[in-house]
């Protein structure tokens, strides 16, 4: 059960608002302890609210949704697989982008990858069905290609700046 | 656990059309994110083997071939229709209490470009004649009618049953005689008598009954402004045929004097609605809309037949687009239409009760997706819908995607609202103005303001005088409903 700190009302485990009276349940709880890489999946999900994504690890790349307006903090992990998740389906990419209409904008399920090493920040194309463009240009799959501040990546047509500093 | 049973293209979470490029691309993620260098968590290296063993036969073209051969025939690969599930989280928590999971569920048109041309439509206009339908609503109503008429093509089919505590056909299905002579009929309408759904519902279904072709959309729109007596029952079950013979029911309640549960009810047997008119003068618009939504079908009504399995229950569904509304808890679930244009969006609340849990994954959802006319299954075969989760120990849950997050929040909102009608209805009025006191403080923050002062003031006049102001209960419902299509939006587009 959850207890709402609004009304004490006991919610469900898994609910996300409060049946009672509407309010925002904590997305709070002490029973377990994260593991490194699902502590660095929690954070993705948390992003564009900076002060939730915990530990103080500080991002080394931003994606900026443009569309959507959000900013995504990619830190703990020295990579991050781009995709959507799709029906069920076992893969799930680190950071799934079906909030940001990837399916029309047909992102694949596995799209790409951004990585870093030291100070570079690269993206690989991962064989996707439309493509990833850099600044417009088509990179050929499986190789990679670094990025500089302000680079707009498309992942086929869901367009993405990366920042290196957050805003 | 990693399940043995799940085949080479689920482990690999391809498709069975994957092309050899998506195959290695799945394999190498895996490899990646799995390899037993890498990585302690328990299955994980189970999983890593499995997605070798995949790997091995299905990178090998004669090998999968001969792997094809041996799997059930797919279902996944639907020709018309494909369909994507958002989740409030990824996995279920291993607890011994219950717990709640949301889903999404988007069904579109496999192939949006290739829409077909507008169905045929053969409706019903089911039109409330009691002596309350007097002035303006009975005489907009006539008047949209007769504009519907004019509006149709030459192969619709249109029908005009009035009733009050008898039903009259005005205009029989498929009159298609001197215009200006249906027009006078229309004109004639005079307002008398009481409401009795029923008799006038059976006379509509009969009228469409007349022509069920399987290439028409079928549908009653019911337009009234008051409550039946004694014959809720009967409608109900005359909405459950007609869903079965591929007949869609739209309820239309004008002004504050009609049981909005009772219509919610009846129409969403069908996979309809029932939307709330405030102002008569928006008769004609809501009904040309209505007509124009119809001709835009793309499937009339989409049914989920769900294996059931204990402890694991929909405890409610709410459509958020087309045409917002609650889900009949009957089953099969009727979800309502697809458009050429708007895709089909429904919202479930599951509640998985800790004796469902073992391990391996737990299929939230195993069912099929089906068309609603029995005639057109045989052209379009059912959609298999299938869902399992893992169940892993309770971890810091998961933010769900922003999507799923902002229909959560609008679909308890309204769903306080109408606990709310619920607890008045039953004479506690304390409990049903706290409700609307949180609904107002929600809706405030989320710069609602006029909703919110309807919600308010409807909280004091619970508390003082024990009844409903005005039409705060239906602008409420109504209201946050609309909110919920908000967030349902087609984005898309």
């Amino acid at each position: 059960m959850i207890a709402c700190s609004n009304c004490s009302h006991e919610n469900l485990e898994g609910s996300i608002f409060c049946a009672e009276c509407g309010a925002k349940l904590p997305i709070l709880d002490a029973a377990a302890t994260p593991s490194a890489e699902q502590a660095a999946d929690v954070e993705v999900v948390a992003r564009h609210e900076p002060t939730a994504s915990s530990a103080g690890s500080k991002p080394w790349a931003n994606l900026h949704l443009l569309e959507a307006g959000h900013i995504l903090p990619l830190s703990s992990r020295p990579e991050f697989t781009l995709g959507r998740i799709s029906e069920g389906q076992p893969i799930v990419p680190d950071v799934d982008l079906s909030p940001y209409q990837a399916f029309a904008s047909g992102v694949s399920r596995l799209h790409a990858i951004v990585r870093h090493e030291g100070d570079r920040i690269a993206i690989i194309d991962l064989g996707s069905a439309n493509g990833t463009f850099v600044n417009g240009t088509r990179l050929p799959p499986n190789s990679e290609q670094y990025l500089g501040d302000g680079d707009i990546i498309a992942l086929g047509k869901l367009r993405i700046q990366l920042l290196l500093h957050t805003p | 656990m990693p399940p043995a049973q799940r085949d080479h293209y689920s482990v690999l979470g391809l498709l069975r059309d994957a092309s050899p490029e998506e195959v290695r691309q799945a394999h190498l993620e895996i490899a990646r994110r799995l390899h037993p260098d890498k990585n302690v968590a328990a299955g994980d290296t189970e999983l890593f083997l499995d997605a070798q063993r995949a790997y091995e036969v299905l990178s090998n073209p004669e090998r999968r071939a001969q792997y094809d051969a041996t799997l059930p025939p797919e279902h996944e690969t639907h020709p018309a229709l494909r369909h994507q599930i958002t989740l409030s989280r990824p996995h279920l928590y291993e607890i011994a209490e219950p717990q709640v999971i949301h889903a999404l569920l988007q069904i579109a048109p496999r192939h949006r470009a290739q829409s077909l041309s507008a169905s045929p439509i053969n409706v019903c206009l089911l039109l409330d004649r009691s002596t309350s339908m007097k002035g303006e609503k009975l005489d907009t109503a006539k008047a949209a009618a007769i504009q519907l008429i004019r509006t149709l093509r030459p192969e619709d089919i249109f029908s005009l049953v009035a009733f009050s505590d008898k039903p009259e056909v005005i205009i029989p299905a498929g009159d298609r005689g001197d215009r200006r002579q249906l027009e006078n009929r229309i004109h004639m309408l005079q307002p008398s008598g009481s409401t009795e759904i029923l008799r006038g519902l059976e006379a509509a279904m009969a009228e469409v009954r007349r022509s069920l072709s399987a290439e028409m959309v079928h549908h009653v729109i019911l337009l009234t402004d008051g409550h039946t007596y004694g014959d809720e029952e009967g409608c109900l079950e005359l909405a459950g045929e007609a869903a079965r013979q591929g007949i869609g029911m739209t309820a239309l309640g004008i002004g504050l004097d009609w049981n909005d549960g009772f219509l919610d009810a009846l129409a969403s047997r069908t996979g309809g609605t029932s939307d709330y008119i405030f102002d008569p003068a928006d008769i004609r618009r809501l009904l040309i809309d209505k007509f124009t939504m119809l001709t835009r079908v793309y499937v009339d009504d989409i049914l989920l037949e769900q294996d059931e399995r204990q402890g694991i229950q929909v405890r409610e569904a709410f459509r958020l687009q087309p045409e917002g509304g609650p889900i009949a808890m009957h089953k099969p679930l009727h979800l309502g239409p697809i458009l050429q244009d708007v895709d089909l969006r429904v919202i479930f609340e599951f509640v998985v009760e800790p004796s469902a849990l073992a391990s391996g994954p737990i299929p939230l959802l195993d069912g099929v997706l089906r068309i609603a006319a029995t005639n057109r299954t045989d052209r379009v075969p059912p959609l298999r819908l299938q869902l399992a989760l893992d169940v892993q120990p309770m971890q810091k849950p998961v933010q769900p995607p922003d999507q799923l997050l902002r229909a959560l929040s609008a679909w308890t909102l309204y769903r306080i609202q109408e606990r709310a009608g619920g607890a008045a209805d039953s004479g506690d009025f304390e409990g049903a103005a706290r409700s609307l006191e949180y609904v107002a403080s929600r809706l405030r923050s989320g710069g609602q303001s006029t909703l919110a002062s309807t919600s308010l003031l409807e909280a004091q006049e619970l508390t003082q005088e024990r009844r409903w102001k005005g039409s705060g209960r239906k602008d409420l419902k109504y209201g946050t409903r609309a909110l919920l299509l908000a967030e349902g939006q087609d984005e898309l587009r």
